[in-house]
């Protein structure tokens, strides 16, 4: 034998690192008011542009319909959608009895989610 | 021969005493040593050395009594098993009464064990003699009863921050009596009365426990069996 004789310590560093539990619970509520503020932002401007009522409105706000089409905002919505959907049932599963591990299932769903969203951002660069 | 390499650890402890403190402090203090010092050799340096008076408890430094546990830099660990860091702010255990710097009241986490009956209840006497039970059965019972109750689940538990939630120890202990053959209680009702629906099912439980254990999955096997039904231990 060479060397100190040390001790095998079974430290841990539980201090350090991702919270895997915390990231997915803040995404799927971050993602839960990214859509609940989506659709009402376009309700409100689909009227706003299509109800005669609100033609002062739509005169006021030229950047309306511009805004409804910006390549990082369509990205962010389905990002949105796609993660809380499959997190959703993720969640659902797994209380019905399905063992699904939950870094590796949080770190897939993020993936399919940004893979989604990407698409969107190539789909208006004309990729 | 090597040389073990050191470290100089900055340590800001939350002090309070209640007797005398209006409101807690910070002290801060340096402490040399090996760099796989854990943060409870930390700990025991301070008090030896620089502070006679600070209250921390600890009991076997092994990690399987949970008496260590406090809080390093924001999240609950057993303070015997958690490698130090350069800089580190230790806490006591939220959401407990503190009764002096790291030592917190644990009456209530107490009572409320008390008040779940962890103990198999009984439809007919004991036969007075050991009741046959399957190997993998046994094998699951021993994994749920080596919960050390450190409390550190709880304390990291979102939802016992947010919800009227007791915390994953708690739903694990009763998931340990379901599962047992023995038990008739209905060990359901009482997690249902103690908020296991307020569960994210976000696992960080299961990801803190310094034992290994899933209190999480307990949780999510007693909603299988509010939606499914139980299996018949008869």
């Amino acid at each position: 034998m060479s060397g100190a004789a040390t001790l095998p310590r079974n430290t841990t560093r539980q201090a350090e690192g991702a919270l895997h539990g915390d990231i997915a619970r803040l995404l799927h509520r971050f993602t839960g008011t990214v859509i609940v503020l989506f659709v009402l932002v376009h309700v409100i401007a689909q009227a706003v542009l299509h109800v005669p009522a609100f033609g002062m409105t739509k005169a006021a706000a030229p950047w309306l319909p511009v805004l409804q089409s910006q390549h990082w905002m369509h990205a962010a919505l389905y990002f949105s959608i796609v993660f809380h959907t499959l997190y959703g049932l993720k969640l659902l599963a797994s209380e019905l009895g399905m063992r699904i591990e939950y870094r590796s299932a949080l770190w897939v769903i993020v993936a399919i989610s940004a893979l989604v969203g990407l698409r969107e951002v190539l789909r208006y660069a004309g990729i | 021969m090597t040389t073990p390499a050191t470290i100089t650890v900055t340590a800001e402890i939350r002090r309070f005493d209640p007797s005398q403190d209006g409101e807690p402090r910070y002290q801060r203090f340096e402490v040399e040593g090996l760099a796989n010092m854990s943060v409870l050799d930390v700990v025991r340096s301070i008090y030896e050395n620089q502070a006679g008076d600070l209250a921390y408890q600890f009991a076997c430094r092994i990690g399987r009594c949970g008496t260590c546990a406090m809080r390093v830099n924001g999240r609950p660990v057993l303070a015997c098993q958690e490698r130090c860091k350069e800089e580190m702010r230790i806490e006591p255990l939220t959401p407990f009464p503190v009764l002096r710097d790291l030592v917190v009241d644990r009456t209530e986490i107490e009572s409320r064990l008390a008040a779940l009956e962890l103990a198999p209840k009984r439809d007919a006497q004991h036969p007075g003699k050991p009741e046959p039970i399957g190997a993998d059965l046994a094998a699951k019972l021993c994994n749920m009863d080596s919960c050390l109750l450190c409390m550190v689940c709880v304390s990291a538990c979102p939802a016992v921050d947010e919800r009227p939630f007791d915390g994953p120890a708690f739903m694990l202990k009763l998931r340990h009596m379901a599962e047992h053959p023995a038990d008739r209680g209905d060990r359901l009702g009482q997690a249902l009365d103690h908020g296991m629906l307020e569960c994210f099912n976000c696992d960080v439980c299961t990801q803190m426990c310094p034992a290994d254990l899933s209190p999480a999955q307990a949780i999510r096997d007693f909603r299988k069996e509010l939606v499914f039904g139980g299996v018949s231990k008869r």
